[in-house]
């Protein structure tokens, strides 16, 4: 097993995180928007 | 309050203490040192998006099997939801990897393994765009079992081969302190994932049943009066 430790690296750790948060969040909202539409166009069609 | 809002909110809850215990309560490891905070959301991503493919593959086979609509709708959620969670797990271990590594990318089996998976089921999705709307269930269900191939692929593929990803932990070898925010991400992840591929399959069937009911009689009596 080497020896020494991974000094600092916070700043992968935010940018790990708030790529996961951007992803889930727009994910989240393209899924809302798409639903929405679907909804709109069932009463158009109707 | 209807199952898929309070899944979706619990797993919300969830993935909100699980990050802020992954971030400030679990202590650093003793070589990767903070940088090993990514696991807490780099490895329920990845356990969810097998998890989701497994799921997948299941309703593919219920789909050929039964031939109802309905499980072609979850279908599409399952891929589309792990598709999401399996480019996600690629970017988080590219960046872990180039702050342990010291490169962002590199062709090893786990990791050309999951891009491969993240190909394979987007090919699913872009199948489904391309077939007929009376081969697109039979297309998806297909397709879908023959991607599903690689999953085991990738779960077993670090102790079938050498890799420069490490092999998968235990509770037994992990400090407690890091195994709960772990469980809580994958669980919370686990729930919004359950609850968006239920969101998914919804839209799914929707479009379905507007594609298959007759034109409504405003729209027949414009064409016939442009004719």
């Amino acid at each position: 097993m080497p020896e020494g430790v991974i000094v600092g690296g916070w700043s992968y750790v935010i940018a790990a995180y708030s790529i996961t948060a951007i992803v889930l969040v727009a994910y989240a909202w393209s899924i809302h928007r798409r639903g929405r539409d679907e909804r709109g166009k069932r009463g158009r069609h109707e | 309050m209807n199952v898929r809002r309070s899944l979706a909110i619990a797993g919300l809850l969830l993935l909100v203490v699980g990050t802020y215990m992954g971030l400030f309560v679990a202590p650093p490891e003793r070589h990767m040192g903070e940088v090993q905070r990514i696991m807490y959301v780099h490895v329920p991503s990845a356990w969810n998006a097998m998890l989701l493919y497994t799921f997948a593959f299941g309703f593919a086979i219920a789909s050929l099997w039964s031939g109802k609509p309905e499980w072609d709708d979850r279908l599409v959620g399952a891929v589309e939801v792990a598709v999401v969670l399996n480019a996600l797990l690629l970017v988080q271990g590219s960046i872990w990897g180039r702050a342990t590594w010291g490169v962002w990318w590199d062709w090893d089996v786990r990791l050309t393994t999951s891009l491969v998976m993240l190909l394979l089921f987007a090919g699913v999705l872009t199948l489904r765009r391309m077939a007929s709307a009376e081969r697109r269930a039979q297309w998806s269900a297909v397709a879908t079992i023959v991607a599903f191939v690689d999953v085991p692929l990738v779960y077993y593929c670090v102790r079938w081969w050498r890799s420069l990803h490490q092999i998968q932990s235990s509770p037994e070898t992990v400090d407690p302190a890091m195994v709960i925010p772990l469980r809580l991400n994958a669980i919370g992840i686990l729930l919004l994932g359950v609850a968006w591929l239920m969101a998914r399959a919804a839209i799914e069937k929707a479009r379905r049943r507007r594609d298959e009911a007759p034109l409504p009689s405003r729209v027949i009596v414009k064409e016939t009066a442009h004719a």
